[in-house]
């Protein structure tokens, strides 16, 4: 694509586009007098404006003029560069212009958004950026992508239905496939659900039909017990390191160890309803079937199996791999309430819903009577919205200083599929549904609201700030519990509603991944869960080339939601990795061996490993030494180009001559 | 265009990382806050590459205030941000030695989702800047400019 000859910057024909992006830019900064001031800069040719740009419409008129008024460069602005950089240099490329003699300037984010209290400032300013614009494009080079082989070898973090789910589509598209899971268990939280909405399936039924297709598939290899440890690369050519921990016990002796293992502790798989042994198996059923040791509590003590005292020992291993793409996909934990909020933790009778669930799993049956620590439940309070929605200067921050402002998003329609349920089986018990707003979206979700007002659920609301009150209730009185609060259905009436079991539908924090987040330098949200680029454009992706996320560790989803995202981060790394190889922008370093006197100044401030290296050539008849980039391990940093005393050195697309031209540029005076 | 060299108010120059204050400028912007518009943000992969030359040149064209918003330890360049350090503290000592206030360049590490300390830094600048004038004035002072 590189075009033979470079027209010299008094000669290029610039095309200039301005966009409205439907009225974001436009409201405040005046687009047509920027398209009319650009007008006056004798490169350019043409100056346009249009509704949005990164239309299909838009972009053909960028295509046309490059053909017909024959342009050598075009400046586009718009939104942030990081959404439609890429379209554009797409848009130019089949324009017949080498894709990296476009330029674009951000007038959205960092222009009309941020100055709608200042229209005209705007305008100046968007005049200033764009003629900026031009001076950088009036230098750019043509270049070319810097094409590498990429390992068709995905790792996928997280073995819950989202990393499952991707696992299995990206094998499907005949990449291969490593999965590691942190736990000794694959299924993550769907395993802990009984019946789920919107199908009524139960859970584990349809999860083990899933981990049977990963589990069989000749692609995929699973490592339980694994974490990621160490990450160096970049798309196409990670290079990853992988600790895993061994189950302790294996084939002939699992089964009597954990027959022979007495040392209990809460089980977490039922949020410590129940306890479990140290050397236990999640859930029957489970996979692996292998039980494993629990780490973690183990004591270390003997336990004595077929007469013979073993200890077990934790023989830890470590693992490198060739990796081309990442899914992130370490999802969510239950929002757990800290001690004496709604009673949770002081009073018995308090529980949350991820709880209530375990303990209706647990039963054997109907049971004819449904009873709480041995009484029976007449009358049970839903309280929505515990650790989410919460108010900035009303709710107190978590621990680490963040306010949980967010909607959970699943809890609704669970409590509402579980009291379905509970009623269905037990239609004798009072429910009281005290909520803030009922937010069961989706298709035909409404009907679980509608079907809990048939089933003569009483639905009570309270306000954001003056949420229910749990408490003890007097000695002798008929219920242990009472719940108060302001029923705004009711013109906030003071209501006190005695109970015999209050369950907590509590949201959805994402599992803490600090440990990620540092390696792969991957951003977080103010609510903690990972970032996407773009919520609506690029939903999957991390501004980190090559790695995607999957599932509730971007944002609380439901079990749909969660498997979309992951087939979703699947096809964009199938895409990625589908021909083995990844092109790379070309931002390397390249030396102008005509100014390089060899002075090696620049390896001295390079950190990359054989970027740079001096080589001997022969210049005129003599041997000297000059610096020499290699682009493949080059990461275009420019550590070396402040350090060239003869400033034989640039970055390629980021010269310091554009910086220079863009400074003379916004220096100017802009008459509007 | 008019190429003059008058000013009417003092204009400060960011030089933001894709990975940190670029994208944290991008982020004010969806969360809709304002800041003055006396701002041109230009986007750098990684300041390093910028020698004192380059700064000092800038002041001399009529930029005010310069705010280099780096990636800090969250720099996806090895070495970039240290190396953007000692090419800041070198352009200070020259600053000193040409009569521009030090105040006119600041090194801030700026992240993705760092709203508030982005609006801090432009406001302290403009606030320094109200305080301390143009810098043609101050190099005009310093017989620099003639
Ligand atoms: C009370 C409740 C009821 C619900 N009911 C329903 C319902 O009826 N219908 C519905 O559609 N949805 C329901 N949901 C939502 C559903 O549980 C989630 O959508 C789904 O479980 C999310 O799956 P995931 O794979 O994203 O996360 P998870 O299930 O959390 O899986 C993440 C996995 O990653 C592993 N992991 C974490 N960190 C690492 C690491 N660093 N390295 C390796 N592995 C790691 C974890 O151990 C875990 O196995 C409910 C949720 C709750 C809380
Ligand atoms: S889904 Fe319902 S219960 Fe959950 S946070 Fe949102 S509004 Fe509250
Ligand atoms: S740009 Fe950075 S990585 Fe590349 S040669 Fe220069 S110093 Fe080394």
């Amino acid at each position: 694509m590189t075009e033979k000859t470079n027209p010299k910057p008094e000669e290029t024909k610039i095309g200039v586009y301005v966009c409205y992006c439907g009225g974001n830019i436009s409201d405040v900064v005046d687009v047509e007098k920027v398209a009319e001031k650009m007008r006056e800069h004798p490169n350019v040719t043409i100056a346009r404006t249009d509704m949005s740009m990164c239309s299909d419409a838009g972009q053909s008129i960028v295509e046309n003029d490059i053909k017909e008024l024959g342009l050598t460069r075009v400046v586009i602005g718009a939104c942030a560069p990081s959404l439609h950089e890429h379209t554009f240099r797409g848009t130019v490329a089949r324009g017949g212009l080498n894709p990296y003699y476009f330029h674009h300037v951000g007038l959205r984010e960092q222009d009309s958004w941020v100055h709608s209290n200042n229209p005209g400032g705007a305008t100046e300013k968007a005049v200033r950026l764009m003629y900026a614009g031009i001076a950088k494009a009036n230098l750019l080079k043509p270049l070319d992508m810097i094409k590498l082989k990429a390992e068709r070898h995905a790792l996928v973090i997280g073995g819950g239905v989202a990393g499952l789910r991707a696992a299995y589509d990206i094998a499907g598209r005949g990449i291969n496939v490593t999965l590691i899971e942190k736990t000794p268990f694959l299924g993550g939280r769907m395993a802990q659900l009984e019946t789920v909405f919107p199908t009524g399936n139960n859970a584990r039924e349809d999860l083990h039909s899933l981990i049977n297709e990963v589990r069989t598939h000749p692609l995929i290899t699973i490592h339980t017990l694994s974490e990621l440890v160490n990450i160096r690369g970049y798309i196409g050519n990670y290079d990853v390191q992988i600790r895993s921990q061994s189950r302790g016990v294996s084939g002939d002796n699992a089964e009597a160890a954990l027959a022979a293992c007495t040392q209990e502790v809460p089980d977490d798989f039922n949020y410590g309803l129940t306890k479990r042994k140290v050397v236990y198996r999640a859930y029957e059923g489970c996979f692996p079937s292998t039980p494993a040791v629990d780490w973690e509590h183990y004591d270390g003590k003997p336990i004595e199996i077929d007469g013979q005292k073993v200890i077990f020992e934790n023989k830890k291993k470590t693992f490198d791999l060739r990796i081309g793409a990442i899914v992130i996909a370490t999802g969510f934990q239950p929002y757990e309430p800290p001690r004496g909020d709604y009673g949770y933790d002081e009073l018995p009778e308090v529980v949350t819903l991820p709880q209530f669930i375990r303990y209706m799993g647990l039963r054997d049956g109907n049971v004819g009577e449904l009873t709480w620590k041995g009484h029976p439940v007449r009358d049970i309070a839903a309280i929505h919205c515990v650790g989410s929605r919460h108010l900035a200067g009303v709710h107190e921050p978590q621990p680490d200083g963040i306010l949980n402002n967010y909607c959970s998003r699943v809890c609704c329609t669970a409590t509402l599929h579980q009291v379905n349920e509970l009623l269905d089986e037990y239609p004798n018990i009072n429910v009281y549904d005290f909520y803030e707003d009922i937010r069961t979206y989706g298709l035909e979700h409404e009907s679980y609201y509608t079907e809990a007002s048939k089933n003569m659920v009483r639905f009570l609301r309270f306000h954001g700030d003056q949420r229910p009150e749990v408490a003890a209730a007097p000695e002798g009185d008929t219920h242990p519990v009472l719940v108060k609060g302001k029923d705004y259905l009711t013109n906030g009436l003071e209501i006190e509603v005695p109970v015999d079991l209050v369950i907590l539908a509590v949201g959805m924090v994402p599992r803490p991944v600090d440990d990620l987040v540092d390696m792969m330098k991957i951003p977080k949200g103010d609510d903690r869960f990972l970032l996407e680029v773009h919520p609506k454009l690029r939903p999957v992706e991390t501004p980190v080339p090559g790695i995607v996320l999957a599932g509730t560790a971007q944002s609380p989803m439901n079990i749909q939601e969660s498997c979309n995202a992951a087939s979703a981060a699947a096809a964009k790394v199938s895409v990625l990795l589908a021909s083995g190889q990844v092109e790379l922008d070309p931002f390397v370093a390249k030396v102008d061996l005509d100014k390089c006197t060899g002075t090696g100044d620049c390896i001295e401030v390079c950190e990359y490993e054989d970027a740079i290296v001096l080589e001997t050539m022969t210049v005129e008849g003599n041997e000297v030494q000059r610096a020499v980039v290699t682009p493949a391990n080059c990461s275009g940093c420019g550590n070396c180009v402040s350090a060239c005393p003869h400033h034989a050195i640039d970055v390629q697309g980021w010269e310091v001559a554009h910086y220079e031209a863009m400074v003379d540029a916004i220096t100017m005076e802009v008459e509007l | 265009m008019n190429e003059t060299t008058t000013t009417k108010e003092p204009k400060i120059l960011i030089l933001a990382t894709l990975s940190g204050g670029y994208a944290g400028a991008d982020y004010v912007g969806q969360q809709h806050l304002n800041y003055t518009t006396n701002t041109s943000i230009l986007p750098v992969r990684c300041p390093s590459m910028f020698s004192t030359e380059f700064y000092i040149q800038a002041f001399e064209k009529g930029i005010d205030g310069i705010i280099v918003m780096y990636s800090g330890t969250d720099s996806p360049f090895k070495g970039g941000p240290e190396r953007t350090a000692v090419m800041v503290d070198q352009t200070y000592k020259k600053m000193g030695e040409l009569g521009i206030n030090i105040k006119r360049l600041k090194l801030a590490a700026i992240c993705t989702v760092c709203k508030k300390p982005f609006l801090k830094q432009v406001n302290e600048m403009n606030k320094t800047l109200n305080e301390i004038g143009f810098v043609q004035d101050e190099l005009a002072d310093q017989g620099k400019d003639k």
